[in-house]
């Protein structure tokens, strides 16, 4: 018989327990949102605080969502930097008659719920007709799904490269799709005598899209093509199903934090030695290399994006990028500051600051009619002369930028190795 | 082929399954001594763990190596990078600093937020949901967010036990499941035999009646969530041992704790501790399974804890209290 003074009255439990989960559920969602509102109130001391948007200022502002904390946050770091160097460049020159560009900076923690919360603050409350978003593929996705599709407002994500966001042809990108970087991987893989195979994708709209593409390409035996989950505390699962596969190859898609617990717990079981290694763009980060053992990947192979190196644009931002960070410039860097200089060149040439008016122009800015441009300053000549956006096209310091109809631009993809615990390059491809 | 996983699996399985148990036994413990559901405690692991990482980095960066700032005399910095299963000595030293962090910080947590509200369970629950968001965003705070490891290094597995059995066992999973083991009959001789121990019981089987015959339910209350927080904080070094240290860490370990404690029975430690072990092997066995994929693995877990709780709706040991 239950003593009912003892405990707490059972009916109480059950109603707390059944409110503990729900809440947990929903302190999924929520607590995302309220840790990305806290986040981002913090993160707001970027470039362009936009606090105070008084008429008397003479700002545009954007918004922009960024993974600054969560498993993508090196990119958050990456595209920061490109930001600043961007704005440095565009408010030198200023938009229209001395107006500054600010650009209210939001973390989306890597998870798409803290995206679209980011993305409806940006969008509602501060009403800024153009986004910058962000570094996931399903952030991006959700925001467009959620938010900008709906609101009317240009929408560029500077880092997605999920062959999905190919679907939507408002959803315009500096990042070039993974569809030709999956197939480049493919052939990688069977070119270096792997005819078996097994993939291990992280379950997102990133992952789903690049390993169905390595799926159609790869013309090996593939053994194995099964998700996991991010952000997990164990993966020895996931890879002793694959050791079981006996494929010779093992192919990581998916993003920092998770490779490298699966890099460590293989380590352990001695997988390192037995399987060879690959990646795409996401497994090559410096905290990868940190928080690994030196040999636990090694021969670890991979395919990411590059930057234009004998563009002479590009190797100006690579100076000056050295000068400033002291350190090089990742091609994710360079997507972003084009990204920003594409907004400000939509601004400088459209007639209203909308969403309407900007998106009419947007994509003409960086077509290839008209005179190519290298930097904004040369653009807003053209343009203040009285050029049309038709009268320009600009070439961005990551690549001739040209959005086709699906707002996608072309790209250069690199090979990366692992040697000595170091990243070492090697060949490029072009799409 | 087959054979040896399965016998993988299970060491797999154990070594997870000490992680939770560490968690789940605190948590059992606020549950039916303070009667509520600390939804904090997973951020507590987390606070345990960057709290033995401040005596990591101060070793790594400041005290030992060539760059090292104060000059340690020999014999302190031999002693202290001697090896015990391959883990540094200071590595231990961290282990006790991290619990004691923990310990303090859930003890000033209950001064000044619990204890002033007087309120119910649920009241107490939602609180501690807010108290569980300040911990990780003062960790954001203090460390950043990006992933860091405690610098010891992973040795591989043990070459002798692969030889002989084909199993990869690593020496850290090895002190893993030992301090586990060390820390849980420790906590049985206190509940058992000492007088605070007994005193606990006392107050989890009816409060009132405890007070009555002169037990000062206070100092039980601060003794359940020093002991709580460190068990906690144990968990929570393993895991950054194991995996990574993050500032989410604790929280996403959290559903998997609470099911462990459910499993076992609302307000039982041994319950717990047993509720973390099914709940650990299920989560890793499901690679064992043949049409289930491991991204499942905490779905399974869960379906565990719903048919066993089926069959003993007050859990395994739910009957009884501590």
């Amino acid at each position: 018989m239950v003593d009912n003074s003892r405990q707490p009255n059972r009916r109480t439990v059950l109603s707390a327990t059944g409110t503990a989960l729900a809440l947990s559920i929903a302190g999924c969602l929520e607590g995302d949102g309220n840790g990305n509102g806290n986040g981002g109130n913090g993160g707001n001391g970027g470039n362009g605080n936009g606090d105070d948007s008084s008429d008397d200022e003479q700002v545009y502002q954007i918004g922009m969502v960024d993974s600054r904390t969560g498993s993508l946050a090196p990119y958050g770091e990456r595209n920061e930097r490109g930001m600043q160097l961007a704005l440095e460049d565009i408010n030198a020159v200023g938009i229209h008659d001395g107006y500054e560009l600010e650009v209210i900076l939001e973390d989306d923690e890597t998870t798409n719920q803290g995206a679209v919360s980011a993305a409806q603050k940006l969008v509602n409350q501060d009403g800024v007709p153009l986004l910058i978003g962000s570094v996931g593929s399903g952030a991006s996705m959700a925001m467009h799904n959620s938010v900008t599709k709906e609101e009317g407002v240009v929408h560029i994500s500077q880092n997605s490269t999920g062959a999905v966001l190919t679907t939507e042809p408002d959803l315009l990108r500096t990042s070039p799709s993974g569809a030709a970087k999956g197939a480049a991987l493919a052939e990688l893989v069977l070119e270096d005598g792997y005819d078996t195979c097994a993939v291990t994708w992280i379950n997102n709209d990133y992952g789903e899209s690049l390993s169905s593409v390595f799926e159609e390409e790869y013309e090996g035996d593939l053994r194995y093509n099964e998700p996991h989950e991010p952000e997990g505390s164990s993966y020895r699962g996931e890879l002793i199903e694959m050791a079981e596969t006996e494929a010779e190859a093992w192919v990581f898609i998916t993003y920092a934090d998770e490779v490298t617990v699966m890099l460590n717990q293989a380590f352990d079981s001695g997988y390192h030695e037995e399987f060879a290694y690959y990646g795409a763009e996401s497994t090559i980060a410096d905290s990868i290399i940190e928080n690994t053992e030196p040999g636990s990947q090694e021969g670890f192979k991979g395919i990411t994006e590059s930057a234009p190196e004998d563009q002479p644009n590009f190797q100006d931002y690579e100076d000056r990028f050295q000068a400033e960070f002291d350190q090089s410039p990742t091609v994710w860097s360079a997507y972003t500051y084009d990204a920003l200089t594409i907004a400000a060149l939509a601004i400088e040439a459209a007639d209203d600051f909308t969403g309407e008016a900007l998106s009419a122009v947007v994509r003409d800015v960086t077509r290839p009619d008209g005179e190519e441009v290298f930097t904004f300053e040369e653009a807003k000549a053209i343009l203040e002369d009285g050029g049309t956006p038709d009268d320009i096209d600009y070439q961005g310091v990551s690549g001739p930028c040209d959005l086709d109809e699906n707002g996608d631009p072309p790209g250069f993809y690199q090979i990366y190795t692992v040697e000595d615990h170091e990243y070492v390059w090697g060949d490029f491809i072009s799409t | 082929m087959a054979n040896v996983s399965i016998l993988q699996l299970i060491v797999n399985g154990i070594v997870y399954s000490s992680i939770i148990v560490l968690g789940s036994i605190g948590l059992s413990l606020v549950y039916s001594i303070g009667n509520f559901a600390n939804f904090a405690h997973g951020d507590t692991m987390a606070v345990g763990a960057f709290g033995a990482l401040v005596v990591a980095v101060g070793m790594n960066e400041y005290l030992l190596g060539p760059e090292a700032v104060v000059a340690l005399p020999g014999a302190v910095e031999s002693l202290l990078t001697a090896t015990i299963f391959s883990l540094p000595l200071w590595f231990f030293v961290a282990l006790v600093v991290g619990m004691a962090v923990a310990a303090i910080v859930v003890v000033v947590t209950e001064y000044i937020v619990y204890r002033p509200l007087d309120a119910g369970a649920v009241e107490l629950l939602i609180t501690s949901i807010g108290v569980a968001l300040a911990y990780r965003a003062l960790l954001i705070l203090g460390f950043g967010s990006d992933p860091t490891t405690y610098g010891v290094g992973r040795s591989g597995r043990i070459e002798g036990i692969h030889a002989i059995t084909g199993l990869s066992v690593t020496p850290r999973d090895i002190v893993i499941v030992g301090t586990t083991l060390l820390l849980v009959v420790s906590l049985h001789l206190l509940l058992q035999h000492t007088t605070l121990g007994r005193k606990m019981r006392a107050t989890a089987d009816n409060a009132d009646l405890a007070r009555v015959s002169g037990i000062r339910t206070e100092e039980v209350v601060l003794a359940m969530w020093v002991i709580g927080a460190a068990l906690a904080a144990a968990g929570g070094v393993f895991l950054g041992l194991d995996t990574l240290i993050r500032p989410r860490m604790g929280f996403e370990l959290l559903l998997l704790i609470f099911a462990a404690v459910i499993l076992g029975g609302i307000g039982s430690v041994y319950g717990a501790m047993l509720g973390g072990f099914a709940i650990g092997m299920a989560y890793e066995m499901t690679a064992g399974l043949p049409f289930i994929g491991t991204q499942y693995n905490a779905a399974v877990a869960f379906i565990v804890m719903v048919a066993i709780l089926l069959v003993r709706p007050n859990g395994i040991l739910g009957s009884e209290t501590t």
